[in-house]
């Protein structure tokens, strides 16, 4: 009896270990295939020269400047925003309809398809606003996009603070403010940055929100206004994949773009992870 | 004092941040009804144009889809729209010099308005379609009114022809059921590899795998759809048509497989952390009853992270149901009602994300998709709604 | 607070100052604008940048001032006129090169001519396997650009006779995908513009009058044998006429012909 409950465990066991085996073969191997087909292209000059001749030959230097531009403009307006708005939920809102109301919302806005903020973009910044398709429009688009993301994991922060650090500070007489800003957010800091970080690879990514509020197909100079419109590294994939006038000569540049969207996404968990681990063993122990 | 206000200043600040989201969700919804509500108010006759006949045919209206197949020719002849038993004569303005000369017509057009009125004048079973501004002054047609599209219409038509002229055809129904079709497969899917991944993760794998797992399929959630679509379009769609021997790849099938792969990080994350919230009391007390590891995952560990697990999977399919990059590439993208997961289907996103692009801002068709931006936003609001509700209920 | 105002005043500035002529629109364009530009910004006249998008894209962005010069595969609709009108504009329509559209199928199909009422029955979805048009017993897949294109308008007008599309039939987001398509697939059909052209498919010779087949070739498309040609328009408004024309009058002289014949289409 005990040994059939063994055995049928054992089965049971090794059918688990098989099927999540090949979900991780299956994720390394989309990786392994991207990896091995890019790095043959990437060099120097694909990172630092204009795309050239129907976008076959070149680099892409101008969509990873935008996407970089894209970054720096969207998390320039949802960082603060986000950072204050958890505060806000978490230190001073008690608990109650209002406050769940609000956490409601937030999660729905995380749960928004990415091509409605691309609808919304377009309505509100670039045609309401009349922003035009530009840096703008799509920075906000993105901003809004990655809000939640970074509500939520600053609302994470603040809550592993240990309430002892509050109470201690309060003791001491320092006011509510002074003792968010000078105890509690030193303490969640490295939370916080790891969620920007993350947050990094999803705005790096997304291509439905800037179809219609900033994405150019071909636009080799770089931008000068924050009126511009630009190229940006998904969106670019997307061209290199599906149109120009030569695809198959195009493949080599659109595996080598995907491979630098890839790097970017790797390299910000990397980093995130890293801070994480060094933090917590700095502080939590 | 200063102090003071400075204070309260930077208090409300916070405070200001802390309903963003709200303000956001609520324009959301403001903008894709206002603009897509245009879809029912707005005439389904190509602007600027007009439908006319004879000012003797007994017909005085014709229902849109009447319309598209008179000019498909599906429909030839008045009788069938309860008129005269004569064969309908199609008449548009670029067909003009065909029946007047030049000089008739005049150098700078300006004796088109009369020609064209001449010639429904002459022809008792004509169809002109003609811009407005061509209506002559002494006009002696009879306009055929094109009404607006109702509700009902737009959700249960199976025709998605928006661009089709005089008269556009706007059946949303393939499109929703291109959409839950490819969810609802990439679900299938995922769900049993998802499920069992987190529960080897959670309960049976060796700490030091979990370790490596875990950033792996953190990764993965972060790889951007586009790239996941540019893999399905290379690789996952040749494969479909090899494996199903089918006439073409670019199926509801290699949708449903790539959205499956990533919707996989989403269940997979999500139904851990509720496996891994179960008390170890819980666990402790089964393994003591003498049941084996199996036997308490399979009736305690399980079934007390349902909810959460349940969570997982519904945001998985909000995660499937609103992708719109990767679909775009892989499903091949025709409007036409899916019967079978071996044939291409249409879906929402796919469809906004491909057609926003060369609408005419304020259009019909601009209202449609952002009609459809609606219908999109619905459907992933009522999932997160309710998991949320679910998760609430639970915590409680 | 005054710093940030005056970075800003100073990028707004420096937006109105850069004299910097925008175009915007077709898709199908793209090629030639891309290249005409990168000419023409060499040779030191002045400076153009090229954003695709779509013609609507184009010719809305004309409306709001957002581009100098709409790149159009289509004629300028009439609700496009109308609002241009209402926004006090008036425009000028240049040619600037021809498109001829062809009709490819998989190299490994047999079947090389079609008439146009063929084609009408495969895109309408009436012709479903290629034996009804003197091929091998196989299932015809269909491929045909987005519906808001202008190149899906023109096949749409000149060779399916304004008829609607079969609902079965596949569309795809850009001309390239469909050359990738077929080439992938067996059965496969589809019309691309002649740039696009490669040899992983097959052109076939189209005939209207149902006797006379004319293939694909750049020769008869300019001869006008070949009966599915397009011109490609670009739009601007008569105020800006003074900025636009240096780039206007390059594209249309000699040389910026060659490049239109270079890049593939058909100089005028």
């Amino acid at each position: 009896m005990a040994d059939t409950k063994r055995i049928k465990q054992s089965i049971y066991f090794w059918i688990f270990r098989a099927m999540s085996m090949m979900v991780v073969f299956i994720l390394v191997a989309i990786l392994y295939f991207i990896v091995s087909r890019g790095i043959g292209v990437i060099n120097w000059d694909f990172l630092t020269k204009s795309p050239e001749e129907g976008m076959v030959k070149g680099g892409i230097f101008p969509a990873i400047v935008g996407t970089l531009v894209l970054i720096a403009g969207s998390l320039i307006f949802a960082f603060p925003v986000g950072v204050f708005s958890a505060i806000y939920l978490n230190e001073y809102m008690k608990k109650g309809k209002v406050k769940s109301f609000l956490q409601l919302m937030t999660n729905n806005l995380a749960g928004v398809p990415s091509v409605v903020f691309g609808l919304f973009g377009m309505a509100l910044f670039v045609n309401k606003l009349k922003f035009g398709d530009s840096i703008i429009a799509g920075s906000l688009t993105l901003g809004l996009l990655v809000l939640p993301v970074i509500i939520r994991t600053t609302e994470e922060a603040l809550k592993a603070v240990d309430d002892n650090y509050r109470l201690a500070s309060y003791a001491m007489g320092a006011s509510k403010l002074y003792t968010i800003k000078k105890v509690i957010l030193p303490i969640a800091l490295p939370d916080i940055i790891t969620g920007l970080i993350l947050s990094i690879g999803r705005v790096s990514g997304e291509t439905a929100p800037i179809l219609f509020t900033v994405a150019a197909y071909f636009l080799p100079k770089l931008p000068h206004s924050i009126f511009d419109q630009v190229m940006a590294l998904p969106y670019h994939l997307y061209v290199l994949a599906t149109s120009g006038t030569n695809i198959e000569k195009a493949r080599p540049v659109a595996f080598g773009t995907a491979l630098v969207l890839v790097m970017i996404v790797l390299f910000t968990n990397i980093i995130a992870n890293v801070v994480r681990a060094y933090y917590n063993k700095k502080y939590k122990k | 004092m200063i102090k003071k206000i400075l204070n309260n200043f930077q208090v409300g600040v916070l405070a200001v941040s802390s309903f963003i989201t709200s303000i956001v969700v609520l324009l959301i919804i403001i903008f894709l009804f206002k603009e897509g509500s245009g879809v029912f108010s707005k005439s389904l006759l190509e602007d600027g144009y007009v439908l006319v006949v004879n000012s003797r045919n007994t017909v005085n209206s014709i229902a849109p889809k009447d319309i598209k197949n008179i000019f498909d020719q599906k429909i030839i002849s008045w009788k069938e729209l309860g008129g005269a038993d004569s064969a309908i004569q199609l008449f548009s303005i670029d067909d003009i010099s065909e029946y007047y000369s030049e000089e008739q017509i005049g150098s700078d057009l300006e004796y088109m308005d009369t020609c064209i009125n001449n010639y429904i004048v002459n022809h008792p079973s004509v169809l002109a379609y003609f811009p407005k501004k061509n209506i002559a002054k002494k006009f002696n047609g009879k306009e055929i009114k094109v009404g607006t599209m109702g509700l009902y219409e737009f959700v249960k038509g199976r025709e998605w022809l928006p661009t089709a002229r005089p008269v556009v055809q706007m059946g949303i129904l393939p499109l929703i059921l291109g959409t839950l079709m490819v969810s609802l497969g990439a679900i299938l899917l995922a769900l049993p590899f998802g499920l069992v991944t987190a529960i080897y993760m959670a309960e049976i794998a060796h700490p030091v795998w979990r370790r490596i797992m875990k950033p792996v399929i953190e990764l993965l959630a972060g790889i951007p759809s586009v790239v996941f679509g540019f893999f399905g379009l290379i690789v996952i769609v040749p494969m479909v048509q090899k494996v199903c021997h089918i006439d073409v790849g670019e199926t509801a099938l290699a949708g449903s497989i790539v959205l499956g792969i990533m919707a996989l990080p989403t269940i997979i994350s999500i139904a851990e952390d509720a496996i891994r919230n179960v008390p170890n009391n819980m666990r402790e007390a089964s393994l003591a009853l003498g049941a084996t590891q199996w036997q308490t995952i399979r009736s305690v560990v399980i079934p007390y992270a349902k909810s959460g697990i349940w969570a997982g999977i519904i945001l998985g399919v909000g995660r499937a149901v609103g992708e719109t990059m990767a679909v775009l590439m892989v499903t091949g993208n025709a409007s036409n009602m899916p019967t079978t997961f071996l044939q291409p289907v249409r879906t929402i996103p796919a469809t906004i994300a491909a057609e926003l692009g060369e609408t005419s801002a304020g259009g019909l068709h601009y209202s449609a998709l952002f009609a459809l931006g609606c219908v999109l936003f619905l459907m992933t609001m009522v999932l997160n709604v309710y998991v949320q509700v679910a998760l609430k209920k639970k915590s409680k | 607070m005054k710093k940030v105002a005056l970075g800003f005043a100073l990028l707004l500035s420096v937006a109105a100052n850069a004299q910097n002529i925008k175009v915007k629109g077709s898709d199908t364009i793209l090629p030639i604008a891309q290249e005409e530009a990168s000419v023409f910004n060499k040779s030191g006249k002045g400076t153009v940048s090229v954003t695709g998008g779509g013609s609507g894209v184009g010719l809305a962005s004309l409306v709001d001032n957002t581009t100098d010069i709409a790149a159009s595969s289509r004629k300028i609709k009439m609700e496009e006129k109308i609002k241009l009108t209402n926004a006090g504009k008036k425009v000028k329509e240049v040619v600037i090169g021809n498109d001829a559209l062809s009709v490819i199928v998989n190299p490994s199909n047999k079947v090389t001519k079609l008439t146009r009422e063929q084609l009408e029955g495969i895109f309408t979805g009436k012709i479903k396997n290629w034996k009804e048009v003197g091929g091998a017993d196989m299932n015809i897949v269909a491929y045909s650009r987005e519906s808001s294109s202008g190149t899906f308008e023109f096949f749409k007008d000149h060779v399916m006779n304004k008829k609607n599309f079969g609902s079965s039939v596949l569309s795809m987001p850009a001309t390239g995908a469909i050359v990738q398509s077929v080439a992938q697939t067996a059965g496969a059909i589809g019309y691309i513009g002649m740039a696009y052209d490669n040899p992983k498919v097959r052109q076939l010779a189209v005939s209207y009058d149902g006797k006379n087949y004319v293939e694909p070739t750049r020769e008869n498309a300019r001869s006008g044998k070949y009966p599915v040609v397009r011109p490609l328009y670009l739009y601007y408004s008569t105020t800006n006429e003074g900025k636009v024309k240096p780039f206007i009058d390059f594209i249309l002289s000699k040389e910026g012909q060659k490049i239109v014949d270079k890049v593939g289409f058909i100089a005028i």
